[in-house]
């Protein structure tokens, strides 16, 4: 490509001009203004402008093909109260139905942290029937209580096979054994451990979460059917045992602290933390009417 | 381009009388603000693989993991009537024990009092005092319940015993106070790590051979025709070629050198006469050849919060778990359990905050090239007392004991690691434990040489930890010990990562200009060139098989290391489960004293734990 870079200006009073020694070219004397145009053949760039441009591709090739990101999960245990005790402790309280859940007055004891309540039997509790070993506490956590906008980002299930024990009469001619029930006290060490650790996002650069709201849920495998749990018995939601503020009774609060890698639960009714000996996180199942 | 309006150009022959007709000429000037344009450098193909090692190259994260294989003999038996430790023993004279103990007999129907509580009970501390992650958090008396030591809390149960860290070598300590003895000439040294190494002579002058022999208590590195700068002068000279190595024993050419005896007199060389020495590749410049002798310094990277230690899976060590039923009778809180000696489980180590290694330089001022694993033990249950330090060489004993080096009162064997005590819940102490390490902090390691002219680093011996029993609440049995200097346990706190590979070959440039010119490099004044061996890059592996190629996802390198830690008794006090010996002349079976040598792979059990462990020792007492 061959452009007119610039005019040379000559002034008129000039009556000669040889231009180099490859052209002896004789400009003649009159009075009007002349021009020499200059013939450059464009191979020039300018400087820098490919270092911008390196740096463009660079920006360019990292949207198409992405930054490195860092997906990698952690644990993060439970935080450790004012007297150093670690443990979380669950309490899931299960429905006797004894009297429908319509009746107007349901008595205190309805909801007992007891298996039997769900209809399982002493030797199925005792012997790990299939249908009991196969059912489960299921927590979900999800980033909003709003049902209607929330993400479901990860679930922990807790094994029927950990948890407390109480006494039963298993046979009149055998003394009294103990079974399980659904009262669980998990720590760092010891045999009831599963579900103690959150395993999520070491970094927040990809998702940023620090508070999730957990919900629980019971998969009975005798039924076959998930059945809800609310953090407060099902008589005493507002405004009335069916029609309750979900965002206020389905969930707990989990907030994660990405320094020290811990979590703590903080209850949404009283924005207090709970999951020692003295408050234990607390479900009630919920029943449909 | 802009020209002065009023610029005249005058014709040659004008310019003045009589003037040449000439040709004219414009400088044109070209400022330079253009470069040329170079086609199809716009065309980009992008490569996964090109993407993907730059973003490794320059990546400075680490997440380094390993997978601890603890190997552990339970080996001194001792006594104890504090009743914590007392009642959770694994009894070795539980029978002689009781009959002292219940005085008016103990059995079942009759109610075994009195009791005598001044009696001694007799048996190893179990295995969880040693173990990685205590898992005793619900022994009634010990851990819970009335009587206990102290409340134990599963939050700390991985750092009860030991504390974990990433470290690095970051800086030389030359004025380190050393000290050696040779168990067989019952020579000692006392010299500072700058000095070099150490050595006696073990055939001088006097005797009239052809060779003057130099025994060493470690490693010399020498090899035939360099050069040793001794400590001692003959006639103001001190450097003497080494001509050959060795004598006739086994593997003494790594501990024994010679000169030639071109016919000295004196006493210089006498037989036994002591010093040390440095190593000189070339004696025309030892300026740039004379190695350099110092410890290592380590400085602490993370926090022991930040140290994730579990279980491996399900995977035990090739020893089986040690273990016996205490009988309800024969215990003195007449409980029947199941105590432990010795375990077998393996523990996966990782850290819950990155490691950046941008701007760290090593203690060579070089790029960092290995992290270590460093382990301290933390003690916290009160067994033992002050932790001490040393090296490979301070941990053969010296006439069937340990050498003085460990007593408690020598200050020159003390950790910088701080110690606190407590009084336990009983109301009795004090209890000593060593405190948790914070990131910046110190503490020694390796005893190694550095010549700039081969740009190498040799470890001549390996740093150590000793734990001994705090002999007032745990006492050894059986022998006659110095309650200052008894029979202890060693590890080695750091277990060495390695990130980056330096090259086998050494470089060399005269030209300081060089693009590549590390700032490391050494500067030769007998080859008056820089010298330096190459940082090869991540995944690069040479065609000898230098190099490393760990696993880079998340932006982060993740080096993998096998480690198999140690903590290896000194002697015995009584015959071990492996049938050795306490008598230090019963050479065939006696152990004690003996480092297990470096074993990166445990060999496959032959028929049993006793035959693999015959492997080890094997391997120790050729090391040895």
């Amino acid at each position: 490509m061959v452009v007119t870079l610039w005019g040379l200006y000559l002034p008129k009073q000039q009556k000669k001009l040889k231009i180099m020694n490859f052209n002896r070219t004789k400009v003649v004397k009159n009075d009007t203004d002349k021009f020499i145009n200059v013939p450059i053949n464009m191979q020039w760039d300018f400087m820098g402008r490919d270092d911008g441009i390196t740096e463009y591709e660079k920006d360019i090739v990292s949207q198409v093909i992405g930054n490195p990101q860092d997906f990698e999960i952690i644990r993060f245990a439970h935080n450790v109260f004012s007297n150093q005790d670690s443990h979380i402790n669950y309490t899931f309280n299960f429905y006797n139905y004894l009297q429908p859940i319509s009746a107007t007055t349901i008595p205190i004891t309805a909801w007992e942290p007891n298996y039997l309540n769900n209809g399982f039997s002493i030797q199925d509790v005792y012997y790990f029937s299939k249908s009991f070993v196969n059912s489960f506490f299921k927590l979900d956590f999800y980033d909003s209580p709003e049902d209607a906008t929330q993400t479901l980002y990860l679930s922990m299930i807790l094994p029927v096979q950990q948890g407390l024990t109480q006494s039963q009469i298993l046979s009149t001619t055998l003394p009294p054994v103990q079974i399980k029930k659904p009262e669980m006290i998990l720590d760092y060490i010891g045999n009831d451990k599963e579900g103690f650790f959150i395993y999520w996002l070491r970094n927040k650069n990809f998702i940023d979460v620090s508070t999730f709201y957990m919900k629980a849920k019971f998969f009975d495998a005798i039924t076959g059917v998930y059945k809800e749990m609310t953090n407060t018995k099902q008589d005493l939601l507002t405004p009335n045992k069916f029609t309750f503020d979900h965002t206020k009774y389905y969930y707990y609060q989990v907030k994660l602290n990405y320094n020290n890698k811990t979590y703590e639960v903080y209850s949404t009714l009283t924005n207090s933390r709970v999951g020692d000996l003295n408050t234990p996180i607390i479900w009630y199942e919920y029943v449909n009417p | 381009m802009n020209i002065d309006p009023s610029t005249k150009i005058i014709e040659s022959t004008q310019r003045y009388s009589s003037s040449p007709l000439s040709d004219q000429f414009i400088n044109v000037p070209f400022v330079q603000t253009m470069k040329e344009q170079v086609e199809f450098d716009r065309t980009l193909d992008l490569s996964l693989v090109d993407v993907f090692d730059q973003e490794r190259q320059s990546s400075t994260i680490f997440r380094p993991v390993t997978k601890f294989t603890l190997l552990f003999e339970n080996a001194y038996t001792g006594s104890t009537k504090y009743v914590p430790y007392r009642d959770n023993l694994y009894y070795t004279n539980e029978i002689q024990n009781s009959i002292s103990y219940y005085p008016s007999g103990n059995v079942t129907s009759v109610s075994p009092q009195p009791t005598n509580q001044n009696v001694l009970w007799d048996g190893f501390p179990q295995y969880s005092e040693f173990d990685f992650i205590r898992n005793d958090f619900d022994v009634s008396g010990y851990t819970i319940g009335s009587g206990r030591h102290l409340d134990f809390k599963p939050v700390s149960a991985t750092t009860y015993n030991w504390s974990h860290y990433v470290s690095y070598a970051y800086e030389n300590d030359y004025n380190k106070k050393l000290y050696a003895i040779e168990p067989q000439g019952q020579i000692s040294w006392n010299w500072v790590a700058s000095d070099g190494i150490p050595f006696y002579i073990l055939l001088g002058n006097d005797l009239n051979n052809n060779f003057i022999r130099f025994k060493c208590p470690v490693k010399h590195g020498l090899l035939i025709g360099q050069f040793v700068y001794l400590s001692i002068n003959y006639n103001t000279n001190y450097v003497f070629q080494v001509s050959n190595l060795g004598d006739e024993g086994f593997g003494s050419e790594e501990y024994i050198f010679n000169i030639s005896n071109v016919g000295y007199t004196g006493t210089t060389f006498q037989t036994s006469t002591q010093g040390t020495f440095r190593k000189i590749l070339d004696f025309t410049n030892s300026a740039d050849t004379i190695s350099y002798y110092y410890v290592r310094k380590h400085k602490i990277l993370t926090s022991s919060e930040c140290a994730v230690l579990v279980n491996s899976g399900f995977e035990k060590n090739i020893y089986n778990d040690k273990t016996k039923c205490e009988n309800k009778v024969l215990t003195p809180n007449q409980r029947k359990r199941t105590s432990i000696k010795e375990g077998s489980r393996s523990y996966t180590l990782s850290f819950n905050c990155d490691i950046n290694i941008k701007g760290l330089i090593d203690n060579q001022n070089r790029p960092i090239s290995q992290l270590y694993f460093t382990t301290i033990w933390r003690g916290y249950f009160g067994w033992t007392q002050k932790l001490k330090q040393g090296w490979d060489f301070n941990t053969y004993l010296y006439l069937g004991n340990p050498q003085i080096w460990w007593n408690q009162n020598n200050l020159d064997s003390n950790t910088t690691i701080g110690q606190s005590q407590y009084t336990s819940l009983l109301g009795q102490g004090p209890f000593f434990y060593n405190d948790l390490l914070t990131s910046g902090d110190t503490i020694d390691g390796d005893f190694c040489e550095w010549n700039n002219f081969e740009q190498i680093e040799r470890v001549i011996s390996k740093y150590q930890h000793k734990i001994t029993y705090n002999y007032n609440w745990f006492s050894l049995s059986s022998t006659i010990q110095d309650p200052n200097n008894s029979y202890g346990y060693f590890y080695r706190p750091h277990n060495k990562i390695p990130i980056r590979e330096f090259s086998n070959y050494i470089e060399e440039s005269d030209n300081e200009d060089l693009l590549d010119l590390p700032d490391y490099a050494y500067y030769s004044t007998l080859n008056t060139s820089f010298r330096w061996r190459d940082l090869y890059s991540y995944g690069f592996i040479s065609n000898d098989g230098v190099g490393l190629d760990y696993p880079f996802l998340n932006n982060c390198h993740y080096p993998f290391i096998n480690t198999i830690f140690r903590i290896t008794p000194e002697n015995y006090n009584i015959p071990s489960d492996y049938g050795t010996t306490t008598n230090p002349n019963d050479i065939d079976n006696y152990q004690g004293g003996k480092v297990p040598a470096n074993i990166d792979i445990i060999s496959q059990p032959l028929v049993d734990g006793c035959d693999a462990l015959g492997v080890i020792f094997a391997q120790a007492t050729k090391e040895t």
